[in-house]
């Protein structure tokens, strides 16, 4: 075996690349089945009203649904491999470039959601388990269990009411791309950011907490007291760093949920999001524009899950070498 | 904890910066400048005139495209494109006169030529408004301003058929062919369209060579706000400038708010019906559709599918409309429902109701038809397709009884032939009545509006009486704006912003 095969870390990614590969192939043909699985004829169902005998012969041409399948499988895999999604029905418009256009949203709304996620959690989490039992540990608790039981529908409104509508410090829904002026964009990005992240950081306070509580009373947590160690040395380097792999998880799967689309919070701040596309496009039975965004998010969660493994070699030398 | 406490201070900063900017009043929240914001209640499909059959297209492309005539206000057609016409004796050639200097916003000049390509579009494609054009027999440019359009039958509709809403727009060939007519159309219309931000919003400027002169606004933007209580925070706080993206439960209270905000409200063409299929026993038995008719409670329903909002009719031309007739032979009366049954001789009935998931009205007041049927010892079974099924279904005639709408009708003849001449391409219920179809006939190609208003009524009545449809309600337009703009609200629920203006 040469030298590059026995590193352990090139191992470990080369396994959870191929590992992904397999996963996507799999929805791929999960995704190209969903067309051929609904029941009816998905061209009948796509034109509606518009329905005529023409109409239907040139959307079935256009759509390739009149070739054999396992054409039609090839056809539709080596597209995808290259970036082809096929065209909308509703508009005829390419299903890539309606997926690119609300990416720019989507990444905003999951990245600044995700901050305030963090700023929430970590801090919250830490200190309750750092004060298990205490009254701070039962506000933070309790807090949390709220932040995870409100719906975001109502938590959105009640942002709305409060920041935009009461105190009229913000606007109440909207987008602005970061490039076009970068103030503007976070001032519309902040409440559907907060709202997102109020409840996966409630989510997240809880996992943090009891990540930090497994690992206080460790023996390494009491040899370090016992060495007379500064307790914020402790608490950063001794129990933190060991609590990080659950929170990482957690904080993965939040990103690639935000980032699939949350369509709730999205419906109500307007915003131009991956969630009301799909939304759209399910309501209009738009099969290719479905299919893509299936595709696109599952590969957005391959990707994410495959950042987090790298994470966890790079926290906990352990997992390299399992 | 040093470092907990830096980064909760980083918050509390960040959050300074982006409201700090910010008094809190007169602060414009991304408007634009002088523009007009309008938010719509979601995204249009595309934005081809002749393709889509989306609203939210409508609204916008209302203000891109214009039609040869168009209609106003009070739903009469007037010039547009078109700056006159004649109709011959026999009544069966129309010429059109184009106006002169008319140019597409791309500064194309608009010819006859343009006419004859939309018109031809629409019918050689079989597109969804093709039936509207069926009379029309030939289209010639007699020259670059002049249309001439031969019709098989003299056909007092056709310039309702022709502008009556912008599914009937001219548009530009080149625009067509290159395939970006479905993104981004260029029309005559008062405004061109600018930028188009997916998923967010449409940005029109104002075209300075309008026909009908340049607009008072420079610009208008529709954003698609789909949830209402947003749209109306965002209308309360100044950042957008009108709405119809409103839920209905919530009119009442907005009514109290005219301090910042306009509510206006007027019934729509629109109508809700239900029909009995008279190919079935015991449905085409007169008398058992009748009781029917007599069984339901139609405020319930209007109150349960609106929230009060929408106007109880017992026909299909709504009470502010020039071809309104009065009609109200029917009340909630169960005694006279159950007589009309016991004379037909039937009792213990069952009925297949069809509605559609995907207009959530029918399903709603299906439950309540369902009800109201129920001490008469008729057993209800709902079914709610999607439309497409419904439509099907409709056809080929698998149904007891079904409820659904008509939307966008201006001339009598859309209300009534199509659904009730026994020829009638819509009439799925199966009703065939010989008086009916010579009224129809007649009120068809009738010039005098006063003898084809009467026409209709009789005819109307007739099918009430008869209970072919069982008119259920005219929704209202409901959309609320700006106090400072002057707008009204429109029967058709067409959206037109060219001559609006701030500031009165």
């Amino acid at each position: 075996m040469s030298a590059f095969l026995r590193n352990s870390t090139v191992r470990f990614l080369a396994r959870r690349l191929a590992y992904s590969a397999i996963v996507l192939a799999g929805v791929m043909v999960v995704v190209f089945s969903l067309v051929h699985l609904v029941p009816g004829d998905p061209i009948r169902i796509a034109l509606g009203t518009r329905y005529t005998p023409e109409a239907y012969d040139a959307l079935l041409v256009a759509s390739g649904l009149d070739r054999p399948l396992w054409e039609q499988f090839f056809s539709y895999i080596g597209s995808a491999v290259t970036g082809d999604l096929g065209v909308s029905f509703r508009n005829g418009s390419p299903v890539t470039v309606n997926l690119l256009d609300r990416l720019p949203a989507t990444a905003s709304l999951a990245i600044v959601g995700l901050i305030v996620a963090l700023l929430i959690s970590v801090p919250a989490g830490i200190w309750s388990a750092l004060h298990e039992g205490r009254v701070s540990d039962a506000i933070v608790r309790v807090s949390s269990q709220f932040g995870v039981s409100v719906p975001d529908f109502w938590m959105g409104m009640l942002m709305i009411t409060l920041f935009s509508s009461v105190l009229g410090w913000l606007p109440s829904s909207g987008y602005v791309p970061l490039t076009e002026d970068p103030l503007l964009w976070l001032r519309h990005v902040t409440l559907p950011a907060v709202t997102v992240g109020i409840v996966a950081g409630a989510i997240m306070t809880r996992y943090i907490r009891a990540a930090v509580l497994e690992v206080v009373d460790a023996g390494y947590v009491r040899t370090a007291r016992s060495k007379g160690l500064a307790p914020a040395v402790i608490t950063f380097r001794h129990i933190v760093r060991n609590a990080l792999i659950p929170v990482l998880t957690i904080a993965g799967i939040q990103l690639a949920t935000i980032l699939g689309g949350v369509i709730v919070v999205e419906v109500v701040f307007a915003w131009p999001g991956i969630g009301r596309l799909v939304f759209d496009a399910v309501a209009a039975r738009d099969y290719p524009l479905i299919q893509g965004a299936v595709l696109l998010i599952a590969a957005l969660f391959l990707l994410i899950n495959l950042i987090v493994d790298v994470l966890y070699a790079v926290v906990d030398p352990r997992i390299r070498l399992s | 904890m040093r470092r907990t406490t830096a980064l909760i201070g980083a918050g509390t900063a960040a959050a300074i910066l982006i409201t700090g900017c910010s008094t809190g009043e007169g602060t414009d929240l991304g408007g634009t400048s002088g523009g007009l914001v309008a938010a719509i209640a979601g995204e249009p499909d595309q934005l081809d005139p002749h393709m889509t059959t989306s609203y939210f297209s409508f609204q916008v492309l209302e203000n891109v495209y214009d039609t040869l005539v168009e209609p106003d206000e009070n739903l009469e057609m007037q010039p547009a494109l078109a700056q006159s016409w004649d109709l011959s004796e026999d009544q069966l050639t129309w010429t059109f006169n184009l106006r002169d200097g008319v140019t597409f916003h791309d500064g194309s000049e608009f010819t006859a030529d343009d006419v004859l390509y939309s018109y031809n579009r629409i019918i050689d494609g079989e597109l969804s408004n093709a039936w509207r054009l069926s009379a029309i027999e030939d289209i010639v440019a007699v020259d670059p301003h002049t249309v001439e359009i031969t019709v098989s039958q003299p056909s007092p509709n056709l310039l309702s058929n022709l502008g009556g809403f912008k599914g009937l727009a001219i548009v530009q060939q080149a625009n067509v062919d290159s395939g970006d007519i479905t993104t981004h159309p260029i029309g005559t219309g008062p405004f061109a369209l600018d930028d188009y931000t997916s998923g967010d919003s449409i940005t029109l400027t104002a075209n300075e060579n309008h026909w009908a002169g340049a607009p008072e606004i420079p610009s208008v933007t529709f954003r698609f706000i789909s949830e209402g209580s947003t749209a109306i925070a965002a209308l309360k706080g100044g950042e957008i400038d009108w709405t119809d993206s409103i839920p209905t439960q919530q009119v009442e209270g907005l009514a109290g708010d005219s301090e910042v905000l306009t509510l206006g409200q007027t019934p729509s063409n629109d109508y809700w019906y239900l029909a009995l299929n008279q190919n079935r026993e015991p449905w085409s038995d007169v008398r058992v559709r009748q009781a029917i008719a007599y069984a339901i409670d139609r405020d319930a329903i209007v109150q349960a599918t609106s929230y009060g909002t929408a106007t109880a009719n017992q026909l299909a031309i709504p009470v502010q409309s020039v071809w309104y007739s009065e009609y109200d032979t029917y009340s909630t009366d169960l005694g006279r429902a159950q007589d009309l049954l016991d004379e037909a001789g039937v009792d213990d009935l069952t009925l297949d109701l069809m509605v559609s998931s995907d207009y959530p009205e029918t399903v709603t007041a299906a439950q309540i038809i369902a009800d109201n049927l129920e001490p008469l010892g008729i057993t209800v079974e709902i079914r709610s397709p999607d439309f497409a099924t419904w439509l099907d279904e409709q056809n080929t005639g698998e149904f007891d009884m079904l409820m659904m709408g008509w939307l966008g009708n201006i001339d009598p003849d859309d209300f009534y032939y199509a659904q009730h001449h026994s020829d009638g391409a819509s009439n799925a219920q199966g009703y065939a009545n010989a008086e009916v179809d010579g009224l129809l006939d007649e009120a068809r190609t009738e010039t005098d509006a006063d003898t084809r208003k009467e026409l209709y009524g009789e005819l109307a009545t007739i099918i009430a009486d008869e209970a072919s449809y069982i008119y259920l309600y005219n929704p209202s337009v409901i959309q609320a704006w700006n106090p400072d703009l002057d707008y009204e609200v429109r029967g058709d629920r067409a959206v037109r912003f060219r001559d609006v203006s701030f500031g009165k």
